[in-house]
């Protein structure tokens, strides 16, 4: 088994606290997403799974042995950098096999055979004796990845390997690795500011924000019930709208009245209404004053003021209104997401 | 938009880099011209043509000895130098200030005046030890020599990528291994170019061997100037023609292996 358990870790730079109190398991082989805005804390984390950086409190276990003390060279990971960290000076061969004649593993046939699996598993056998410098992004990514899974690691760091390539190049990446996951099967730690990279990779999706967990879930399950403020608004860009709701209707500041699901608690509350939820009506529903309209290609998004909130809502390219009219939306009670104060 | 450079501008530049270059050959001409001429005395230009000269320097016991502890010499400075500068780039690389103290410190050498650090030596050393000795000039030229090799492994080490120690460390390597496998092989050709600065340097240096010198310890650069001094023959244009040569030999060589003019370009 090759689990990985993180207890009530900490760490401060100097005065600033920048991770404090994550406690964390993932499962063996599971893929987890550490999703969060820049200075959430995230790399630390993956830098402090890796050995690279101590912990101020708390302990790390991979596969049951408590490893906090350990550097990083006498740790069974992987971790694939944001600059890939190629050593230009060996070809690609050569830096798949690195891991392996580091940790003196199998004769140098079998090491023959490992790295020829893995740059298969990449589809760069082709390229085997090239310099890292004569390869493309695309292909120097691959090579990262081939000598990260090379040495099958207990966990697999990955800090943001994604953020350096073009955006077709990246889905194309996205697809690969899921595959190569279902394929090897390694437990898997990814770090990404980027949410549809966290939810289209992951088993699991762990928001941080500032230094502790948000919210952790499955992909399916942050995105359609975020069970914060924080976590609705960084998911797919909630709008968040204040209310009051009495006898299963909601009343906005300006007084318009929308109904929301049955069995809603009485009280002060945010409703948060995603983008794409917002229907725009002939009539009824409530008044929006539409403020800008943006052409987007296949569809137009409009920025409206609902009660004194700037909204963002997704509407067909056949919906057009002007700047200045009023529109006419409508939600389903379903699809409202009420979250506390 | 850039605006073009106006013609008469561009042909001064070509007449300035003319100029400049005649002026740094022009010497090294004159030299080999000298080495050639049937001329009993240092004379330009040249009369007739003649290698007698160069029989006379590879015949005569005076010079074969200078050369010969000019290369022992400079060779020994060569792997000194490397080694302690070499250290010393590493080292300083992974300071927190780039630019600190301690790179200050060692790289004082380029700026103090050799001469000053020649009188110093020369009275410590007398101090310590007596009579200067080949140790003595081996200590001077390797100070000398150090800041080269610093400069140039510093200069490789600043492009590296961060982290590529950090990646060698998660892959298992332990320190001397990311030493030997990672570290080294990005400083080689810094290591390399400050080798080939340091050969120079000692071979060609004159203040430090002048103070230091008695009379069984005379580099090639002091036996040159001696005899320019007291007998002047063309023999003398003869032997530095002939480090001309040895030192474009290197130059070529290294420039094959390494290509050194991006050292040149800082």
């Amino acid at each position: 088994m090759s689990d990985l358990t993180l207890t009530n870790i900490t760490k401060s730079f100097g005065k600033v606290e920048v991770l404090r109190g994550i406690d964390l398991t993932i499962r063996s082989g599971e893929f987890v997403s550490l999703l969060g805005a820049s200075g959430c804390g995230k790399t630390t984390l993956l830098r402090i799974v890796a050995g690279l950086e101590g912990v101020s409190s708390g302990r790390v276990e991979i596969a049951g042995t408590d490893v906090t003390g350990l550097p990083p060279e006498k740790r069974d990971i992987a971790m694939m950098f944001q600059s890939y960290a190629l050593l230009p000076h060996m070809s690609v061969a050569e830096n798949v096999r690195f891991p392996l004649r580091m940790r003196r593993v199998g004769t140098r046939d079998e090491q023959d055979a490992k790295v020829r699996a893995a740059l298969e598993t990449v589809q760069l056998t082709h390229l085997a004796d090239r310099a890292p410098r004569q390869l493309s992004g695309g292909q120097q990514q691959r090579v990262a990845l081939a000598r990260a899974i090379v040495s099958n690691p207990k966990v697999l760091l990955l800090d943001e390997p994604l953020s350096n390539l073009d955006a077709r190049l990246r889905e194309e990446m996205q697809v690969e690795l899921i595959e190569i996951h279902r394929r090897i099967g390694l437990t898997t730690l990814f770090v990404t500011h980027d949410q549809d990279e966290a939810l289209s990779l992951s088993d699991r999706v762990v928001l941080m924000n500032a230094g502790a967990i948000e919210q952790q879930a499955p992909p399916r399950e942050i995105y359609d019930a975020p069970a914060t403020a924080y976590a609705s608004s960084f998911l797919g860009a909630a709008n968040l709208v204040p209310a009051r709701i009495a006898d299963g209707k909601a009343q906005l500041a300006d007084g318009q009245e929308l109904a929301v699901a049955p069995g809603s608690p009485d009280g002060n509350v945010t409703l948060a209404l995603r983008q794409e939820n917002v229907d725009f009506l002939d009539g009824g529903g409530l008044a929006a004053k539409v403020i800008t309209r943006v052409y987007m290609g296949s569809r137009h998004r409009y920025i409206l003021d609902l009660a004194g909130q700037t909204i963002s809502v997704l509407a067909p390219a056949s919906v057009m209104l002007e700047p200045g009219s009023l529109a006419r939306i409508g939600i389903a009670p379903d699809r409202i997401r009420i979250l506390p104060g | 938009m850039v605006r073009a450079v106006p013609g008469w501008l561009r042909i001064a530049a070509v007449v300035f880099v003319m100029l400049a270059a005649i002026f740094m050959l022009a010497p090294l001409v004159v030299v080999m011209g000298v080495s050639v001429s049937e001329s009993q005395f240092v004379a330009f230009p040249p009369q007739g043509f003649t290698f007698r000269w160069y029989g006379n320097a590879l015949g005569s016991p005076a010079y074969l000895g200078a050369f010969w502890l000019s290369l022992t010499l400079a060779v020994l400075v060569t792997v000194s130098a490397t080694l302690i500068g070499g250290a010393a780039a590493i080292g300083l690389s992974r300071g927190r200030r780039p630019g600190g103290p301690a790179e200050t410190f060692f790289l004082s050498p380029l700026v103090l005046p050799s001469i000053i650090f020649a009188i110093g030596l020369l009275m410590l050393w007398s101090a310590v030890f007596g009579a200067t000795s080949f140790y003595a000039l081996w200590l001077a030229h390797t100070v000398v020599a150090i800041p080269y090799v610093i400069r140039t492994t510093l200069a490789v080490l600043a492009e590296r990528d961060p982290f590529l120690e950090e990646a060698a460390r998660t892959m298992g390597a332990t320190r001397l291994k990311r030493l030997w496998f990672v570290t080294l092989p990005q400083c080689r050709p810094g290591l390399l170019a400050g080798a080939f600065f340091a050969f120079n340097i000692s071979f060609d240096e004159a203040v430090l061997s002048l103070f230091l010198r008695n009379p069984n310890l005379t580099t090639l650069p002091v036996q040159i100037y001696g005899q320019l001094e007291f007998s002047p023959d063309p023999t003398v244009a003869a032997v530095s023609t002939l480090m001309i040569l040895i030192t474009v030999a290197l130059m070529l060589i290294l420039e094959r292996m390494l290509g050194l003019t991006r050292f040149a370009s800082g």
